[in-house]
Formats: C-alpha cells, sequence, structure tokens
C-alpha cells in the first residue's frame, strides 16, 4: 500500500467522521517534527501548517511535563482537542454545542482503530515519505498487462508453457521506482553565496531517495504546490542543524516567488532521476 | 485655592474605586491559588499580569521551563481560537506523560496550575472562576 492509498483512508475516514458528526468542524494529522499528515476536505492546508507553527514552542518545551500526550483549547464558541497516537497528533475542532462524550467516543475510538487496521494491513509508519514496495532483482521486471493476457490466452489454448520460454519477454533493463513525493513547509534561504536555482533538504530525506535509487546522487529536485505550480530545481542537503528532521525545505526567494509561495507553506518535493 | 482643592477631590474620588477593583480581582486569585496549592496533586502555580509575576513551585529548578511552557499554551490557544473562530479562550490544558498544566487568563491576569496526572482540574478550574 503507497502512501497516497494510505493518505485517501485517513482521509476518508476523517470526512466520514465530520459527516457523523456535524458539529466537528474540523480535523486533521500532523507528525511531532511538524510534517503535515492529512486533513479533512474543509480544512485548508494553510490553517493546518498555522496550528503546527503555533503549538511549535509547547511541543519544544513539553519535556518539562513528560511529552504532550492531549492538548484541550477551550474557547467560547467552540474547542480543540489536540490528542497523541503514537507519533502522530490528532487535531479535532469542535463547536461549543457538541457532545464531547460522543466525539469522544468517534474520534478516540475510530482513529486509533483505522490507524491500527492500516498498520496491520502494511505495517510501515504513516509518513510523507511514501512507502515504496521492496523491489527484489527478478521482480524489477514488468510483464505488461497485454503480454499477461496473451501468456494466459495461449495457456489456454495449448499446454503449459516452459517457464523458461517466458524469458524473451522479460525485459532485462530494471526499472527505476515511482518518485517519492515528500510534504514538506517552507522555510527561507538568503545570504550572499546562496545559489537562487538550489533549495536545500533534510539530508536523511535525501539519504532516502539515493539509497532508493541504489545510491544515485540526487541532484535535482521537482517542487510543486498545492495550487499546482511546480519547478524543477537543484538541490543540496540542509546546513544548519535547527531545521534538520523538521520536514522543512529552505527556499530561495526567487524560487518562493516563481512557485507564489511564501515561508509555512506546504509543497510536495520529489526526486528527479534520469 | 478653591479650584485646586476641587481638582484634587475630584482625583481622589476618581481614582479610589479603580484602585480598589483592581486590586480586589489580583488578591483573590492569589488567596485561591494558595488554597489550591494545599490541594493533593498540585505541583504549583504561575500568576503573571502586566505589572507583577507570582511564582509557587515545589521544584524551582523547573521555573524557566514551566513559565516558558505555560506562556506558549496559552498564546498558541489565542491562535487557535482566532484561526478556528472559537471566540475567547476560557482555558487550555496541557496534558504530559506525567504532569499537566492549565492555564487561564482572568481579566489582565494570566494563571498557569502545574498538576500531577491524577489531579482534578475541572476543581481547580471551578475554584478559579
Amino acid at each position: 500500500m503507497d502512501n497516497e492509498i494510505y493518505s485517501f483512508a485517513i482521509k476518508s475516514a476523517l470526512d466520514e467522521i465530520r459527516n457523523v458528526c456535524p458539529d466537528i468542524t474540523s480535523t486533521f494529522m500532523f507528525k511531532e517534527n511538524g510534517e503535515m499528515i492529512i486533513g479533512d476536505e474543509k480544512t485548508p492546508e494553510k490553517t493546518m501548517v498555522q496550528v503546527v507553527d503555533a503549538f511549535d514552542g509547547v511541543f519544544e518545551k513539553a519535556n518539562a511535563i513528560g511529552h504532550v500526550e492531549c492538548i484541550t483549547v477551550d474557547g467560547s464558541n467552540g474547542r480543540v482537542n489536540i490528542s497523541c497516537l503514537n507519533d502522530l497528533y490528532f487535531v479535532t475542532v469542535t463547536s461549543r454545542k457538541a457532545d464531547i462524550n460522543y466525539v469522544n467516543t468517534i474520534t478516540r475510538v475510530l482513529i486509533p482503530t483505522i490507524l491500527r487496521l492500516l498498520e496491520r494491513i502494511n505495517p510501515a509508519p504513516l509518513k510523507n515519505n511514501p512507502v515504496l514496495p521492496e523491489i527484489k532483482p527478478n521482480a524489477r521486471v514488468s510483464l505488461p498487462m497485454e503480454t499477461e493476457e496473451a501468456v494466459t490466452e495461449t495457456d489456454e489454448e495449448t499446454e503449459i508453457e516452459k517457464p523458461e520460454e517466458k524469458e524473451p519477454e522479460i525485459k532485462p533493463e530494471p526499472l527505476l521506482p515511482e518518485p517519492p513525493v515528500n510534504q514538506l513547509i517552507v522555510e527561507n534561504l538568503g545570504g550572499l553565496l546562496v545559489p537562487s536555482d538550489t533549495v536545500r533538504i533534510d539530508n536523511v530525506i535525501l539519504s532516502q531517495w539515493e539509497e532508493l535509487y541504489q545510491g544515485k546522487k540526487i541532484e535535482e529536485v521537482e517542487i510543486e504546490t498545492f495550487d499546482g505550480k511546480s519547478t524543477k530545481c537543484k538541490v543540496k542537503p540542509i546546513k544548519d542543524s535547527k531545521y534538520e528532521g523538521k520536514g522543512m525545505v529552505q527556499m530561495p526567494e526567487k524560487i518562493q516567488l516563481a512557485l507564489e509561495i511564501k515561508k509555512g507553506e506546504l509543497v510536495r518535493a520529489k526526486p528527479i532521476v534520469e | 485655592m478653591t479650584k485646586k482643592k476641587r481638582s484634587l477631590e475630584d482625583v481622589t474620588a476618581l481614582s479610589e474605586p479603580i484602585a480598589t477593583e483592581e486590586a480586589t480581582p489580583v488578591s483573590d486569585i492569589r488567596t485561591n491559588l494558595e488554597e489550591i496549592k494545599t490541594w493533593d496533586g498540585v505541583i504549583g502555580y504561575i500568576l503573571r499580569n502586566t505589572t507583577s509575576a507570582a511564582i509557587d513551585l515545589k521544584d524551582p529548578t523547573k521555573i524557566i521551563d514551566y513559565a516558558i511552557l505555560s506562556s506558549s499554551a496559552l498564546e498558541a490557544s489565542e491562535e487557535l481560537c482566532k484561526l478556528f473562530n472559537l471566540g475567547k479562550v476560557k482555558d487550555i490544558i496541557v496534558e504530559g506523560k506525567d504532569t499537566k498544566v492549565l492555564s487561564l487568563t482572568v481579566e489582565e491576569n494570566r494563571i498557569s496550575i502545574f498538576l500531577e496526572k491524577h489531579a482534578d482540574h475541572e476543581k481547580v478550574l471551578k475554584k478559579l472562576l
């Protein structure tokens, strides 16, 4: 199961939760490092990023109380609950008239169940680094659908073919895996010696990409905004340790202007491998 | 002379009730906090307003961390209420593995009470509101 299906399952669950309980006005999930996971269809990405930013200081200082397990904000017109599920934070915004017990029954039972279920189906962490299928040497070859059908038809008509006879149909060249897509938060990149065509991404992400492509050095990435704008640019690892492991992409102003985005917004990044 | 005297009286008449109004809630809050601090599971409190701050914590080494945490929590909750149109922040509870923090604003006073996980924060809230 790849990340898109994973996200789709969660997104559908969040939408359904809102349908079942209309007093829930917004739901979304994010990772502790600020990396966004997924939200319901009515919650804008920008709002989610702003919430994560707002609580950054709280999460940073939460060591003093033994890390955050739950946050409840009670406002005069509604309430926000942020609960920790493993390394994920699940946010629920409810109206004032909401039955909190009912909301809690739905969210605290349903969401962990779905997460457990997804984990059982595919025991991979729920994160934006997509879970790519393991590529075994023999599995690198792919048979086009037509070929498979042709083989089946032949099988029906004639005797069972020997496996060796299929060999000529197999393409010997290994296929490169689908480029993984990571959601990253934009951070400014400035300075006199900063090239305007290069973004900086977490070294861990770059290493994962390189590992995926059998050590091939990733020198270019495609950055895509949620408005559909995209650009290709060079990529280098983040130098500043304070941005490491936070799901950020440091971007020069020129690229931000080209993509019509600014600091704090979310973009998709994927490696370009030729 | 008469004019000067009158104006002085006016000032006194105006300033007295204001001074009383400001002093009463803060002293009330402090009295309540002192009582709350004796309750089971209460670690301490931080009370701040624009002119003063009172901190009473069992473990003084955690004062800075607790102060930053409670301040960040109140600011974040205000931001959250703006983002989702939730009106005025009534209170925020940050629960950790060992401790929880109840923060609220009463008039100009920002209050944070630090409690052990098992402590009843609802009771604390009732006492302060």
